[in-house]
C-alpha cells in the first residue's frame, strides 16, 4: 500500500533497485573494517540536514570530529555518500517539469524553494567532498553499480517543512524501517552487508522493529540503535551493579509524546537491564495520564520515595524556582499537581516483578532522572546530563558508540535494548489509544544480556 | 575556639550578607541552609538553624523578608553585632556564614571591587574577641580584595583558634568525568579555561587548578612569579607556546559549551584565527610554583561558558583533564546547584568544627587574583614572594561532588 509504504512513494528507490544488476558480489574489493588504517567509508541516510538537526548534530561528527576522552577525537571514517529524503519529498511535493514547461516557469534552487539557507547538505557536499545522491541504492553504491560504503549511519526525523504523517493514535510514521528495508535490498542483491546504525527506535511498529534485528541476525551485520541518553554523561557517575536485584525504579523526564518518552525508557533500561538475571521481557503495561497518575502515587502503583529521590537529583525545578531562586522539595511541598497540568506515567510491568514508572512531568522540571531501589533496599538514583545546544555533547558520547560498532563491526551494546524500548513506547501508546487500558504485551517477553561494563559516558 | 553547641544541640548560625536577591551568591548559600536542598538521592535538609541574618545593602528585589516570614526562626539584624549575639551581651550563635559576593561597593585602583569580606571579618572576629570564644566560620570566595587584609584574616583565624573555610564552588562542583588529581602526583604543567572577566570569574579559574595540583607531590609550594597576558600579548604568548598547546586543546575537549567557530556547525574545535575572533578580550595568568609546576588560568570570554581543566602528569601519555561543572541558572538550569556542595562542605565544617579543606588554597588564589590585576595594570611580571610563602598540604580525602 503506497499509504502505508509513505516513503516509498517518494523515492526513485523502486526503479533503481529493478535496474541494478544482481549478484555483484565477487569483485567488491572492499577490506573488513579494522584491518586496514585506511577510513572507513561511510553512507548517511537521513530525512533532513537542517542547522540543529539530529543528523546536522551528529553527522558532523564524522567530518569535523567529536569530543572524547579528553582530546578532539577525528573519527577513521570518510563520509562519501549522504541521501537526505528531504530533497525528494519536496521536488515530488513541486512542478513537474512538463508543469514547469508549460507554465513557463524555472525550478527554483533549494534555498529558494525552502525560503531558507538551512539545508546544509549541499554546502557539507561541496566542503567535504562527497556525494548527494537521489536515493538510497545510490547512495550504497556512491553511483557506481555495487555497494562502495563500509558503514550506514541512518537518522530519519521529523522534518517540519515537509512532516511525515501521523497516525490515529499519534504516531509519527517516520520511515525508518523503510531506509532499512531498501539498504538490506541491496545487501541481498549484492550478498553484501556491511554495518548499519538507526538513530533512536527501529520503527514506530515493533512488528518492523523485530523484523529489521531478524534480518540484521540473519544477513550477519552488525546493527545497532537508540538515543544518546543511555550513553550520556551521568551525575553523579554511578550505575545499578551488574547482576543486582532491583524492586522498582522511577525516571522523571519531559518532552513531547512520542518523542523524548522513547529517550528516557531508552535510559531507564539501559539501567534496568543490569539487573540479575539479565533482561527477560515486559508482561504488561498501562499509560495513565491526568490525576490517575496522582492517585497511582497514592496507591502505591509507582513510589512516591523514588519520584522524591529522582527529582532530588533535578537541576531545573520550575514554578517558584522560576519566581526566586528557591530550591524545592517539589514531591514534599505537594506542588507537583499544581505545576504539571498533562503528567502522564508509563507504568512497566518487567517478566521478573520488577516495575518500573516513566513520569512525563513537563511544567515542573526540565531535566531527565531515575531513581531505583535495589533488592537491599538500597536507592541508586542519577541525572542522565544532556548538556546544552549548540554543542549538545550527548551525541558525541553516542558518536564515539557508533563509531566503535563500525570500526569493529560489533555493538557495544545489544539491539535487544533498542528492539524492547522500541515495543515499549508502541505498547504505550496503545494503552493511551484504548483509554489507558493496561495492556498485556507477550510480544515483549524477550530476553538478553546486557554487558556487564557500563557504557555510559566516565572518562 | 569553642565547640560547646556543635556536639549537643542543632547549632545556630548567624548570615552575614552583602544582597539578598534573586541568584545572587547570598540567596543561593542562604536558601540552602534554610530550605535545603537535593544531595545524595534525597531531599537533604541541614542539620541546623540561620536563627539571624545581617543584609549590608537592600532595596528593590530584596528576598529576605519573604524568607524571615517563612523561617521566622530566622530573625533580621540591623547590625552584625546582634545578628551574633541575638541581642544579648555575647557570641551567641555556633558558627557564621559570611558572603559577601555582589553588592555594589567602590572599586579599588586596580578595579577590584571592594566588597567588605574583610569589613565583616572585623566585626564578626570582634564579637569573638569580647566573647572570649569563636565559632567556626564559612566565607564564601575569595577572602578580601587586599591582601594584607586576606593574609590578616587567615593569621586572626589562627590566633583565635576557629575554623576558617572559604573558596570557590568551582573546587567541589560536580566533575565531568568524575575525576580527581592522583595524590602526590607529579606534574610540570597545568591549566584552566574559563569565561567572565578579571577581577571576578578569574578566582573560579584559579581555583579550579589549585583544588588539583594542590595534590601534587609535596604538596603546595607557593607562587615564586605571576605574569598576566592580555590581547595581543595573549596570541602571541600563544604562539611562543608559553603554555601547553596539548593541555588547551585537552581542556576545550572537555568544554560542553564551545562556541562554534563556523556558524553553520554546532560542535566544531575552532582555528586559532576563528579563536581570535571570538574572543576580543584573551586573559592568561601565568605563574611559577617554587616547586617548578607552572599553571595558566586562561579566560575566553565569548568562546566558552565553562570551565576545565588539564594537566600532564608525568608517566601518563595523555593529559589529565576533565570539566568543574557549574549547573546554571543562565537559562540552562533554574538552579545553581554548584553551591549545593559549597554548602554541604560547610555543613560539614560547622557539625565537626573543622574546616574541610585548608583556608591556605583560598588564601593563595586570593592572591593570584590580586597579583593577576596588577600584573595586567603594570604589564610586568610580578614577583610574588608573599605567595612564595604559602605552602600547605591538601585533604588527601576528596571533597567534590560525586555522590
Amino acid at each position: 500500500m503506497l499509504t502505508r509504504r509513505r516513503f516509498v512513494g517518494y523515492s526513485a528507490l523502486s526503479s533503481s533497485i529493478l535496474a541494478c544488476p544482481p549478484l555483484l558480489r565477487s569483485t567488491l574489493g572492499q577490506s573488513p573494517s579494522g584491518s586496514s588504517s585506511s577510513p572507513l567509508r561511510l553512507a548517511i541516510l537521513g530525512s533532513t540536514f537542517r542547522h540543529g538537526s539530529n543528523l546536522q548534530t551528529i553527522a558532523d561528527r564524522f567530518l569535523v570530529g567529536y569530543p572524547c576522552e579528553g582530546d578532539w577525537h577525528m573519527p577513521n571514517v570518510r563520509v562519501v555518500s549522504v541521501y537526505i529524503d528531504e530533497h525528494i519529498r519536496r521536488t515530488a511535493a513541486g512542478p513537474t517539469d512538463f508543469q514547469l514547461a508549460i507554465t513557463g516557469q524555472t525550478r527554483k534552487s533549494r534555498v529558494e524553494a525552502t525560503g531558507t539557507a538551512s539545508d546544509l547538505s549541499e554546502a557539507r557536499a561541496k566542503q567535504f567532498g562527497f556525494r548527494l545522491c537521489q536515493n538510497i541504492p545510490e547512495t550504497l553504491r556512491c553511483g557506481g553499480d555495487r555497494i562502495a560504503v563500509d558503514a550506514v549511519l541512518t537518522i530519519v526525523e521529523q522534518c517540519d517543512d515537509y512532516p511525515y504523517q501521523s497516525n490515529d493514535k499519534g504516531q509519527m510514521l517516520l520511515p525508518r524501517y523503510d531506509f532499512f528495508q531498501q539498504c538490506v535490498e541491496v545487501f541481498e542483491t549484492e550478498k553484501h552487508s556491511v554495518p548499519y546504525f538507526n538513530h533512536k527506535q527501529l520503527s514506530f511498529s515493533f512488528t518492523e522493529a523485530r523484523s529489521m534485528v531478524e534480518t540484521a541476525e540473519r544477513l550477519k551485520f552488525p546493527l545497532m540503535a537508540g538515543s544518546s541518553m543511555p550513553v550520556t554523561w551521568r551525575l553523579p557517575d554511578i550505575d545499578i551493579p551488574s547482576g543486582t536485584r532491583v524492586q522498582e525504579a522511577v525516571m522523571v523526564g519531559v518532552g513531547s509524546f512520542d518523542n523524548m518518552d522513547f529517550d528516557a525508557l531508552e535510559a531507564m533500561q539501559s539501567m534496568l537491564e543490569r539487573r540479575k538475571g539479565g533482561e527477560t521481557g515486559v508482561k504488561a503495561v498501562q499509560l495513565l495520564r491526568g490525576d490517575e497518575v496522582w492517585a497511582a502515587g497514592k496507591a502505591g502503583r509507582w513510589s512516591q520515595d523514588l519520584l522524591s529521590s529522582a527529582l532530588s537529583r533535578s537541576d531545573t525545578p520550575l514554578g517558584l524556582t522560576l519566581l526566586d531562586g528557591r530550591n524545592q522539595d517539589l514531591v514534599g511541598d505537594g506542588v507537583l499537581p499544581q505545576l504539571v497540568k498533562d503528567p502522564a506515567a508509563y507504568c512497566i510491568e518487567y517478566a521478573d516483578g520488577t516495575k518500573a514508572t516513566l513520569l512525563m512531568l513537563n511544567g515542573a522540571i526540565r531535566d531527565f532522572n531515575i531513581a531505583a531501589r535495589l533488592q537491599s533496599g538500597d536507592l541508586v538514583s542519577t541525572q542522565f546530563f544532556m548538556p546544552p545546544a549548540p554543542n549538545e555533547t550527548y551525541s558525541a558520547c553516542l558518536a564515539e558508540k557508533i563509531d566503535q560498532m563500525f570500526q569493529t563491526r560489533k555493538a557495544p551494546y545489544p539491539v535487544e535494548r533498542t528492539l524492547l524500548v522500541t515495543g515499549l513506547q508502541e505498547a504505550c501508546i496503545n494503552s493511551r489509544f484504548k483509554l489507558n487500558q493496561r495492556l498485556e504485551t507477550p510480544d515483549l517477553i524477550m530476553s538478553y544480556q546486557s554487558l556487564a561494563r557500563s557504557q555510559y559516558g566516565r572518562t | 575556639m569553642d565547640l560547646k553547641g556543635i556536639s549537643g544541640k542543632r547549632p545556630q548560625l548567624a548570615a552575614v550578607v552583602t544582597a539578598y536577591k534573586k541568584y545572587l551568591h547570598p540567596q543561593h548559600v542562604v536558601d540552602r541552609f534554610l530550605d535545603g536542598y537535593g544531595w545524595n538521592g534525597t531531599y537533604h535538609h541541614p542539620e541546623m538553624d540561620v536563627v539571624s541574618l545581617y543584609v549590608d545593602q537592600r532595596g528593590e528585589g530584596d528576598l529576605f523578608q519573604e524568607r524571615a516570614g517563612r523561617h521566622p526562626g530566622m530573625k533580621i539584624c540591623p547590625t552584625i553585632e546582634e545578628a551574633l549575639t541575638l541581642g544579648t551581651s555575647k557570641l551567641a550563635v555556633d558558627g557564621v556564614v559570611v558572603v559577601a559576593e555582589h553588592g555594589v561597593y567602590p572599586l579599588n585602583e586596580n578595579g577590584i571591587m571592594k566588597r567588605p569580606h574583610y569589613e565583616f571579618f572585623e566585626r564578626i572576629t570582634g564579637v569573638f574577641r569580647t566573647s572570649g570564644r569563636s565559632v567556626p566560620y564559612f566565607n564564601d570566595k575569595v577572602l578580601s580584595w587586599n591582601w594584607d587584609w586576606s593574609k590578616k584574616m587567615v593569621d586572626v583565624s589562627q590566633e583565635l583558634n576557629f575554623p576558617l573555610q572559604g573558596g570557590s564552588s568551582l573546587a567541589v562542583t560536580w566533575r565531568i568525568p568524575s575525576v580527581e588529581f592522583p595524590l602526590g602526583a607529579v606534574t610540570k604543567e597545568a591549566l584552566s579555561i574559563g569565561y567572565g572577566g578579571m577581577t571576578s570569574y578569574d578566582f573560579h579559574g584559579l581555583e579550579t587548578i589549585q583544588c588539583m595540583v594542590e595534590r601534587r607531590k609535596g604538596g603546595e609550594s607557593g607562587v615564586e612569579w605571576l605574569q598576566t597576558y592580555r590581547g595581543d600579548a595573549f596570541w602571541k604568548a600563544y604562539e611562543e607556546q608559553l603554555w601547553s598547546h596539548v593541555l588547551m586543546k585537552a581542556a576545550l575537549s572537555r568544554s560542553s559549551t564551545l562556541r562554534p567557530g563556523d556558524a553553520s556547525f554546532t560542535n566544531i574545535f575552532p582555528t586559532v584565527e576563528q579563536m581570535k575572533t571570538m574572543v576580543p578580550d584573551p586573559v592568561a595568568y601565568h605563574y611559577q610554583h617554587r616547586d617548578g609546576l607552572r599553571s595558566t588560568m586562561i579566560l575566553l570570554n565569548g568562546m566558552v561558558r565553562d570551565f576545565t581543566f588539564a594537566a600532564m602528569i608525568d608517566g601518563e601519555s595523555k593529559p589529565f583533564s576533565t570539566q568543574m561543572y557549574l549547573p546554571m541558572p543562565d537559562g540552562r538550569t533554574t538552579l545553581a546547584n554548584f553551591f549545593s556542595p559549597l554548602v554541604y562542605n560547610a555543613e560539614q565544617m560547622f557539625l565537626t568544627g573543622k574546616a574541610q579543606y585548608p583556608i591556605e588554597r583560598t588564601l593563595l588564589t586570593s592572591g593570584l587574583l590580586i597579583a593577576g590585576v596588577e600584573s595586567a595594570k603594570k604589564n610586568l611580571r610580578l614577583q610574588t614572594t608573599n605567595l612564595a610563602a604559602i605552602n600547605y598540604q591538601p585533604n588527601p580525602k576528596s571533597t567534590f561532588w560525586r555522590n
